[in-house]
């Protein structure tokens, strides 16, 4: 297992190493000059001046990006423009509110992704699978900061049960932690829950006609253990496969979704770093992401080779 | 084709005709709303009963009433008129953005998947970069690069989901590249430029179709997102997602703005998914041409369960472990279609019994109707399964999972196909040792480790812990064999378990077979195709045909003078080492398909010794050696050598 894990780290540092080229060159490229964003109109020649030198603008870019990946090895993303805040402690400060809604609806989304794919795949046609389905096309089609606007009109506004908007980090209080990330979560999952939900019955389908299956029946393993452990765990396989990408798209919903609640998360920060063309903080930002979605593509490459002893390095 | 096949073409089978009614269904509604909201987009300036930007602050934040169908928004203004014109930012948004991923995304993925090394190499990285990052983040950066606004935005989304245009292309090259067509054209030395052209760029058209129907909705869904966060469409103009801006300031006020905005994107992204879901199944069924599935066809009844089914027992035989008596298998609703008929038999301790004939004959399925472990859809319907006593048919699903693994087990033909490959082969044998006879976890290890030393496979303790794709084939059917054994039941039902090994293996496990039976006594029943297997290793063979037994007789006597027109043939179709130079004579046509089996004697339109009578059903007669042809006793059947 140890092998597998170093095996795919050492494949992610390349990945990283390309996003980080990526990210900088792109932003490199941004219209105005971040000196006139800056200082605006006012300001003398000099102080421009001033300033260029202190942002290091002057030297060559490959240079500046080098910069600036060393200061990022060691942690430090650099200042924003606007406000001489460090990008990484505004990041990490956001950090936890996006990471809940991300981490919660994943939750939801396998939950109710793997329940309603195995109802639909134990009886193919029937109208559990029907119900399934139907919900499942819909699910997709629905926009998740609209579902997100119909929770907060029937459960915030008319029901009272959740706060409508609004953050608890979870070290105040993780029963108000969890009543505030209830319905943005449940908003954020609802599409990756039906995606999943088709990904586990279409798996789930094609192995109950396996012979491996047949032949655990034939043993006399009830029919509990036939269907929840041989095969559910290989049903799982191709559904571990594509769960880090479910969960790249839950990273990029949420930053729509902390919208709709008024959630102080990565989305606020990354939509302001937009409008005020805030090069530091668009490039941490960028950076955090794709070390988190390296994060979770490592934890769900070990598990499908914890799944799948042929996928284990020998 | 037999003759009376023609009149079974005729009904089209229901669930068919549903299924096609169900996709029409589908494909009309979807196309009609895309089609309406072409429209809406349009003539937007003459179906909009206001102009979506005349503001009216008297009027704000209004539901529905007769002069604003669908209420007013905070400024007053119309909210029926700017759904009509979002219809139009909505058809602009998905045509821009999908062209943008097309216009980039497929030249490039054709260049680099025709010209490969460096170039691709490169340009996949940084796919996979893109890629790794959130979606909606790689737009807000390039909005970042490019500024808000809704052709800004879908440039942005353009060039996210060129990713896929790109992979998708490369992929078609990569596999076209090797064809002959192409190789050939280039050995020719026609142009790189024209082989893309001519050759390649055909071949992508269906999954580009699948491809496109999947970024539109994607699209839809994402310009939405940004104009909702306000980097798409900008103020004061009209899109769904910057109206859902507007409701969401004002929920507490009046909830009811969100709700067109958001049904008009709903039901617009899931006509374009469900039209997807349709062509992808279209141009999936064009590619996929194989037969259609056989179960389905014509509901004739051609058996005849008359008093002569029932009025021939088998006399019981001595000790007698399974008894089998007037075995009916259906497939289908109601009444049925036949799979097997009017199946009579007994094994007794220690015997083995060859159930033979050609696929299709019903052999395997009457190994999984004693075992109730028959697919969907076929069920039996007659007779009774009597192991050690109780009738199998009878039993509730626990009790039937009591008798499974314990009184009866099988052995499958595929060993690499029915051991589970998420686990290791001694846990699987730990496994039912451990919920069958309650065994703790180290007894039921010594067990594995015992069974799988007697299976004859060397240092069991080690083997115990590979996993099934670590195993030969031989191999792992010994570790069937073993987890068949564990629990030593009285029935073996050994399924073709010879014919996916290696002829030289295949021996070996036979004699296994018959060293395990000595051993433990169990009864065999040894379903296969291949009539030498089954003369080495049965003690009585029963030839099935067409869902019915047509011979049975104790494996000398059957092969001395086999006495159906059917066996005989079965046996000249055996290759022999004496003769080498005949070649073996085949029996002509196939074995008719359940539903179409001829009306009387079911092998009648294969058989050379044919008459009239043979169109009337026929029974099963004899009494040591039984045998199902009115013609038997009359033709002397000798041994075609």
């Amino acid at each position: 297992m140890f092998r597998l894990i170093a095996h795919r780290l050492l494949a992610l540092v390349p990945l990283l190493l390309i996003v980080s080229v990526l990210t900088f060159s792109f932003t490199s490229l941004l219209p105005s000059d971040p000196v006139d964003l800056i200082l605006g109109d006012t300001g003398t020649q000099e102080q421009h001046e001033m300033l260029r030198e202190r942002l290091g603008l002057n030297e060559p870019v490959v240079v500046r990006y080098f910069q600036w990946l060393g200061r990022a090895a060691q942690g430090d993303l650099g200042t924003s423009f606007f406000n001489s805040v460090s990008v990484t402690s505004a990041v990490m400060q956001r950090l936890p509110v996006t990471l809940s809604l991300t981490f919660v609806s994943a939750l939801i989304a396998i939950i109710v992704g793997v329940a309603a794919g195995i109802a639909a795949a134990l009886r193919p046609r029937s109208w559990v699978d029907r119900f399934a389905t139907l919900g499942a096309t819909i699910g997709q089609a629905i926009p998740n900061f609209w579902f997100g606007l119909i929770l907060v009109a029937v459960f915030a506004v008319s029901l009272r049960w959740f706060p409508a908007t609004g953050f608890t980090p979870i070290s105040t209080s993780p029963w108000e932690w969890l009543r505030s990330v209830t319905l943005p979560s449940i908003a954020l999952g609802l599409s990756s829950s039906a995606a999943i939900a088709r990904q586990v019955r279409s798996a789930m389908v094609g192995v109950l006609q396996q012979d491996y299956i047949r032949a655990a029946r034939a043993q006399g393993l009830s029919t509990r253990r036939v269907i929840f452990r041989h095969a559910l765990t290989n049903a799982m396989i191709p559904v571990v496969a594509v769960l880090s990408f479910q969960i790249t798209v839950l990273l990029g919903g949420a930053l729509i979704v902390e919208q709709v609640f008024a959630i102080n998360g990565l989305g606020t920060l990354a939509i302001t770093a937009v409008r005020q063309q805030d090069i530091p903080m668009l490039q941490g930002l960028v950076l955090v992401m794709v070390a988190l979605v390296v994060v979770v593509q490592l934890a769900t490459d070990v598990i499908y080779g914890l799944l799948n002893p042929k996928a284990r390095p020998s | 084709m037999n003759p009376s096949s023609a009149s079974h073409i005729r009904p089209v089978p229901r669930r068919f005709r549903w299924r096609l009614n169900a996709t029409s269904v589908i494909t009309v509604t979807t196309v009609s709303v895309l089609v309406l909201l072409a429209l809406l987009a349009i003539f937007a300036d003459w179906l909009a009963p206001y102009n979506p930007l005349q503001q009216n602050l008297i009027k704000a934040l209004q539901g529905p009433s007769a002069q604003h169908w669908l209420g007013t928004d905070d400024l007053g203004r119309d909210v029926l008129s700017r759904l009509i014109y979002g219809c139009r930012i909505a058809i602009i948004a998905a045509a821009e953005a999908t062209a943008i991923a097309i216009i980039l995304g497929v030249p490039l993925g054709l260049f680099i998947g025709y010209k490969g090394g460096w170039w691709d190499w490169v340009v996949m990285r940084m796919v996979e970069a893109i890629v790794s990052i959130p979606g909606i983040m790689v737009a807000i950066v390039i909005i970042a690069l490019l500024g808000p606004g809704l052709h800004r935005a879908m440039i942005a989304l353009g060039i996210l989901f060129s990713t896929s245009f790109l992979r998708l292309a490369r992929g078609v090259v990569l596999a076209e590249r090797e064809e002959v067509y192409v190789r050939s054209a280039r050995v020719v030395g026609a142009p790189d430029s024209r082989i893309l052209l001519r050759h390649i760029l055909p071949n992508i058209a269906p999954p580009l179709i699948v491809q496109v129907t999947l970024t539109v909705g994607a699209v839809l869904l994402a310009e939405a997102g940004l104009s909702f966060i306000g980097l798409g469409v900008q103020p004061p103009n009209a899109s769904w997602g910057t109206m859902l801006n507007t409701a969401a300031a004002y929920m507490d006020l009046n909830w009811f703005l969100a709700i067109p905005p958001g049904l008009a994107i709903i039901v617009t992204v899931l006509s374009v998914n469900l039209l997807g879901d349709v062509i992808r199944d279209s141009i999936g069924r064009g590619i996929a041409v194989g037969p259609r599935s056989e179960t389905a066809t014509a509901s004739t009844d051609t058996d005849v369960p008359a008093a002569g089914a029932a009025a021939n027992p088998l006399p019981p035989r001595e000790d007698e472990v399974l008894r089998v008596e007037g075995l009916r298998v259906v497939v289908g609703e109601g009444a049925g279609v036949p799979v097997i008929t009017d199946l009579s038999f007994g094994i007794s301790r220690g015997e083995t019994m060859g159930l033979v004939g050609e696929s299709g004959s019903g052999k395997t399925m009457t190994g999984l109707a004693i075992l109730g472990l028959m697919s969907a859809g076929l069920r039996t319907t007659q007779g009774s399964i009597v192991l050690n006593g109780k009738d199998l048919r009878t039993l509730s699903r626990r009790q039937i999972e009591q008798v499974r693994g314990n009184e009866v087990a099988m052995v499958f033909q595929d060993p690499t196909t029915s051991l589970n490959p998420a686990f290791t082969v001694g846990s699987q044998i730990a496994e039912v040792l451990r919920t069958r006879q309650g065994l703790s976890q180290k007894q039921a290890w010594a067990r594995v480790v015992e069974l799988i030393d007697r299976v004859g496979i060397p240092r069991p303790e080690e083997r115990a812990r590979a996993y099934p794709h670590e195993l030969s084939g031989g191999m792992a059917q010994r570790i069937a064999i073993a987890r068949a054994l564990s629990c030593n039941p009285s029935l073996l039902i050994a399924d073709e378990p010879t014919t996916a090994l290696d002829v030289t293996v295949q021996q070996e496990i036979l004699d296994l077979f018959r060293d395990l039976q000595d051993e433990f006594g169990m009864a065999i029943l040894f379903v296969t195709h291949d009539l030498a297997v089954a003369a080495d290793i049965c003690d009585r063979i029963s030839v099935m045909y067409a869902g019915e037994m047509v011979e049975t007789a104790e494996v000398g006597a059957l092969f001395a003078s086999p006495r159906h027109p059917y066996t005989r043939g079965l046996l000249s179709a055996m290759p022999h080492a004496s003769d080498r130079n005949p070649p073996l004579p085949t029996i002509r046509g196939n074995v008719p398909r359940p539903g179409s089996w001829p009306t009387g004697c079911r092998f009648s339109n294969r058989c050379d010794f044919r008459i009239a009578a043979c169109e009337a059903r026929v029974p099963l007669t004899g009494t040591d050696r039984l045998v199902r042809c009115i013609r038997a006793d009359e033709l002397q059947l000798e041994r075609a050598s």
